[in-house]
């Protein structure tokens, strides 16, 4: 019987990207490396590898933060370049930097407005998200008071204020304790449980196990593996590419051990 | 992007802005010395009811009181001469300023003060200074990382986010000059509305010079550098407008061939392709009618058109936020 593979969501064709630092940009800094990828609908895929691999960039490069040097990204069906679909999509950032004078809520209203949900359905949403985030009981607190899970938390309501068709979440779990943790894999469950797509960028393979299906390791802004998360358990030890792999995800190991 | 959209960004940046404003303080800064200057105005009162030109006259001759000849009331009546009896009070009373004018022109004269002294030139450097740092925090690379994930261009975020500082200083311009025309009117019993023109005249010079810190901020992402920045090209600008009407002025009078032509082209030069600070000045003097009050200041200066000189200052405003635009959506986060 045949494998339905489900169409993506993602496609990276032959991606690369070059960062010119220093005087006149003379310093080149190369972070992808004509990258392959397709991320199929309804998958939670996971990214991951040590760091400078190049998971932040091919993040940034999917949401237009910055530009290919070469190669196609499709993103939901339409080019990277188009950023009306970016209205379907949610992001978490690795690092948080919100404005500490607005409340949870005014937070939550700013990012989704600024997504174009409409102003009612917003209302509705708003206090849903933060009851899935364990935040419903701080709603009117500024964030200044909040603790660094508590914004990593919100910053996860706000990846979903607008419903997204696809959720991006650079190291989501950075700052969370375990209850939090586990707030975010229920998340992240219902949302692939309703058909959306995840992609979960993270140094901590225990979330990637958990959660992931479908997994992609970088190295050195190549992708030294991408397929089924099964394929990565077994295949690690027989595949051709195993010394390259056990290099990409052996500092993971070391970071996870320590 | 649809214009609903763009409405709907700017609206929430604008908000946003505000929001900003509150949480640093910089809101009640202002608006407490704008109240300051409010009270001010409400200690003040004018006396004085002879007119500086009789009706249908106009060219009235006038002495100032402390004239010896305006002692002399037998002469005073032979010759038609008045003389100026307008006092200006303060603190309710407890300061008496004795002024050569009517009690119209005096209050005439402390909105000119207040308008292009307090908030053309003392207001608009501290608005310039304190309203540096909205940019760059907005363009810090982990805030704005979000946003540019929003199926916003960035261009627009970056208008919005002018359009808010814009609103914001509007805000602030209209209590302080509506806040003192009502007072000294009220005080005095004088409505010279034509005042309140100047909340429009503050707001475009600041447009013009705030489109310089956002083109920095957008660059450098430091509010040091946007503070700096924009007040050094404010004095620059400032000195290649007056330098310009010296060097022409110098021109009109000197012997022909004694001023390089060389340096008359560079001088216009420089005038045409930068903001005009000194004729943005004289523009509110010449809006608020303040020949009779400050001739001094500007007789010396050659003519200019005014609508021009407005006209290419705002082309280098727009000039300036195209290239900021340009620059955010080629940068790098």
């Amino acid at each position: 019987m045949p494998i339905i593979t489900p169409p993506a969501v993602v496609e990276f064709q032959s991606v690369s990207k070059v960062y010119r630092l220093g005087f006149l940009g003379r310093q080149r800094i190369c972070a992808l490396r004509d990258v392959t990828l397709a991320v199929p609908r309804g998958s939670v895929f996971g990214v991951v590898g040590p760091n400078r691999a190049g998971k932040t960039t091919l993040v940034k490069a999917l949401l237009s933060i910055c530009r290919p040097t070469a190669g196609t990204i499709l993103r939901l069906g339409r080019s990277a370049q188009d950023r009306s679909t970016l209205d379907r999509v949610g992001y978490l950032h690795e690092s948080q930097a919100f404005p500490r004078y607005l409340t949870a809520t005014a937070l939550l209203q700013y990012y989704g407005a600024l997504s174009f949900v409409p102003a009612g359905e917003l209302a509705r949403r708003i206090p849903r998200r933060l009851e899935q985030v364990g935040l419903a009981d701080r709603a009117r607190e500024p964030i200044a008071t909040f603790s660094k899970g508590m914004v990593q938390r919100l910053a996860l309501a706000q990846a979903m204020v607008n419903d997204p068709e696809l959720l991006v979440l650079d190291e989501p779990t950075e700052g969370m304790d375990l209850v939090a943790r586990k707030l975010l894999h229920d998340v992240v469950r219902r949302h692939k449980a309703e058909g959306k797509t995840t992609i979960l960028v993270s140094h901590s393979l225990s979330d990637v196990e958990q959660l992931c299906d479908r997994v992609a390791v970088l190295r050195g802004g190549r992708v030294a593996f991408s397929g089924a998360l099964s394929e990565l358990i077994a295949g690690a030890t027989a595949d051709d590419s195993a010394a390259a792999l056990q290099d990409a995800l052996e500092p993971m190991y070391a970071g996870a051990s320590t | 992007m649809t214009l609903s959209k763009f409405v709907t960004t700017t609206t929430w940046l604008v908000r946003d802005t505000f929001r900003q404003s509150l949480a640093s303080g910089l809101c009640w800064l202002l608006l407490g010395l704008s109240t300051i200057c409010i009270l001010v105005c409400c200690s003040a009162g004018a006396n004085g009811h002879r007119s500086l030109i009789l009706p249908g006259e106009h060219n009235g001759n006038f002495l100032p009181r402390f004239d010896r000849e305006a002692h002399d009331a037998q002469k005073l009546k032979q010759s038609g001469t008045i003389v100026a009896d307008g006092t200006l009070s303060l603190a309710f009373g407890a300061i008496r300023v004795p002024l050569a004018r009517d009690a119209r022109e005096a209050v005439h004269f402390v909105q000119l003060v207040l308008s292009a002294g307090v908030a053309d030139t003392l207001g608009l450097l501290l608005t310039l200074v304190w309203t540096a740092g909205f940019l760059p925090g907005f363009l810090d690379r982990r805030a704005i990382a979000v946003l540019l994930a929003k199926p916003i261009p960035r261009g627009a975020l970056l208008m919005g986010k002018y359009i808010g500082v814009l609103a914001f200083v509007l805000v602030q311009a209209s209590y302080f000059v509506v806040g003192t025309w009502l007072a000294l009117a009220l005080r005095t019993g004088i409505w010279d509305a034509s005042y309140l023109l100047s909340v429009p005249l503050l707001l475009l010079h600041f447009a013009i010079f705030f489109s310089v810190s956002l083109l920095l901020a957008v660059c450098t992402r430091s509010t040091v550098v946007s503070v700096f920045g924009s007040i050094a090209f404010w004095g620059i600008c400032w000195a290649i407008n007056y330098g310009r009407h010296s060097v022409m002025a110098a021109a009109a009078i000197a012997p022909e061939g004694s001023i390089s032509p060389g340096l008359l082209r560079l001088a216009n030069f420089g005038y045409w392709l930068f903001p005009k600070p000194v004729d943005l000045g004289r523009f509110v003097f010449d809006t608020l009618g303040a020949e009779s009050s400050f001739r001094p200041l500007f007789q010396h200066l050659p003519s200019v058109s005014m609508g021009l000189s407005i006209f290419t200052s705002l082309l280098f405003t727009g000039y300036v936020l195209f290239a900021a635009s340009r620059y955010l959506r080629r940068v790098e986060y």
